[in-house]
């Protein structure tokens, strides 16, 4: 069976600068992915790539059986930004509703994945209306609305503040498990990483190259129970200590 | 009180300004005549001002009507066909600063005392602010809306109507508050130099006859239209602009 999404000697250079070395990956179905690292390492680049918003130097991306491109003119991809892509005149159930409008697909019904997002009686809200958790869930419903196979994330947390970042990523992790996506996450926040993710690739500072893979031993999902796991804490350790590594070897 | 100050306030301070002018200019009355004397002159040549009046809309609403075809139309066509910015873009500028006395002199030229030549330079002196203003609302749509629409493959209609028009509305609106009301400021500099109708022409025939105090009756009406033109744009595009009511600005 082929992967989810094949990434093959995937490079990226702006000008002269390498923002991004070679990058091999094979990533399941339903697979969830943290690519974490410290900033300008390559991640939301790599992420882009995948999403067909900015074109490999070198190397390919496949989604199935598709190229990037195909994949994207297929509506197979769901982009979920740091700042909220919800249009600001349109209420929130509207623009769920706008996502399926455009890509001529109804995922699911847009009241029905509202309410499930704990958004009831928020629906006829526009954006400035809505608190910061509210905005980002919509935002995810969003780009769900048309059930696509693969979400694209990109610090979709990091606006909000730390208790309700971990209370919207334990939601979102019981949300995967009723609808599974083959997930791309960036942060830089290890524990969330950790917490969400099935597997992590942790980047090196720029020029970006994969240092590790580090598979978390604990299936998904799971619950806020897990961040006092023993396995949780040495996985989170093993990956600051790579990070704290390479940033003094950097230094 | 408010709403008072803000409408008393200025009439005060104008009136106030003109009758300290006429105290100590020592010009004569046909220079600078009394404000009551300026209305006057309002109510009793109302019919031959009014008709006149309705010449210099005319000129003005078709004028600016064109400016927004041609300043939109460019701002759209650059937007689905950027290279096309390339090859029309110097021209605009170009006929953007060429002197106006010159255009008005060839118009005249070629069209005569006629609609098309007075409405011409309207539309020439408006359609820049117009797509300056609406080629750049349209490139200030937010990038995260934009990767939404190239991510769900939308068309470039999709992505120009439902995002790009939207965000441009605010600049596009503010553009037509600067043409709006400076469109009757041209028709009657426009009118004043070649026509035989309209508010320019008769502040031609009232200089003609040191008839000041009926120049000043139009300069009156001229900048009340503009100023109301101003007004009703600024409130239209209130109602319009999609940020209105949001508490995090200004």
């Amino acid at each position: 069976m082929a992967a989810a999404i094949s990434i093959r000697g995937v490079s990226r250079r702006f000008g002269d600068t390498w923002a991004l070395q070679p990058v091999d990956l094979e990533i399941a179905a339903g697979e969830f992915i943290a690519l974490v690292g410290p900033s300008g390492c390559g991640k939301t680049t790599l992420l882009r790539i995948v999403a067909d918003l900015v074109a490999p130097t070198a190397g390919e991306v496949r989604i199935g059986s598709d190229s990037a491109a195909e994949a994207r003119r297929k509506r197979l991809l769901g982009l979920v930004s740091q700042r909220p892509a919800v249009l600001p005149w349109k209420r929130a159930i509207d623009d769920v509703r706008f996502t399926q409008k455009i890509a001529g697909r109804v995922g699911f019904d847009p009241a029905t994945v509202l309410r499930e997002f704990g958004l009831q009686g928020h629906e006829g809200k526009r954006a400035r209306e809505l608190s910061g958790g509210m905005l980002q869930r919509v935002n995810i419903a969003s780009a769900m609305a048309h059930d696509p196979s693969v979400l694209l994330m990109d610090e979709p947390f990091a606006a909000l503040d730390e208790m309700k970042r971990e209370e919207i990523g334990e939601w979102f992790d019981r949300e995967l498990a009723v609808r599974p996506k083959t997930v791309l996450f960036v942060t830089h926040h290890i524990d969330e990483a950790v917490m969400l993710a099935d597997r992590l690739l942790v980047f090196s500072p720029a020029p970006g190259r994969v240092m590790e893979v580090v598979s978390v031993p604990v299936p998904r999902p799971r619950d806020a129970a897990f961040r006092q796991d023993p396995r949780f804490v040495a996985t989170a350790a093993h990956v600051r200590n790579l990070l704290s590594h390479q940033a003094s070897a950097a230094a | 009180m408010s709403l008072v100050l803000r409408v008393v306030a200025p009439i005060a301070s104008v009136l106030g300004l003109w009758y300290l002018a006429i105290a100590f200019s020592g010009l004569p009355a046909f220079v600078i005549p009394k404000p009551e004397r300026v209305l006057d002159v309002l109510w009793v040549d109302r019919v031959f001002i009014f008709t006149h009046l309705l010449a210099t809309l005319q000129v003005a609403a078709v004028g600016f009507l064109w400016a927004n075809i041609v300043g939109i139309g460019l701002a759209v066509l650059f937007d689905l066909l950027p290279f096309t910015r390339h090859m029309l873009m110097p021209a605009a500028i170009t006929l953007r600063n060429v002197p106006y006395i010159a255009l008005i002199s060839v118009l005249m030229l070629a069209f005569g005392d006629s609609l098309v030549s007075k409405t011409t330079i309207v539309a020439l002196s408006g359609f820049f602010p117009v797509l300056v203003n609406t080629m750049q609302g349209l490139r200030s749509a937010d990038e995260v809306q934009l990767d939404r629409m190239r991510i769900l493959n939308a068309s470039w209609w999709q992505t120009f109507s439902q995002v790009r028009l939207p965000y441009a509305v605010p600049a596009i609106v503010a553009a037509q508050e600067i043409t709006g009301s400076g469109a009757i400021i041209v028709a009657i500099a426009a009118e004043w130099m070649i026509s035989s109708s309209g508010l320019g022409y008769v502040i031609n025939h009232a200089m003609q006859n040191y008839r000041g105090d009926q120049v000043y009756a139009v300069a009156l009406l001229a900048t009340g239209l503009s100023f109301l033109i101003y007004s009703f744009v600024h409130w239209l595009g209130r109602r319009l602009d999609w940020r209105a009511g949001d508490p995090r600005r200004g």
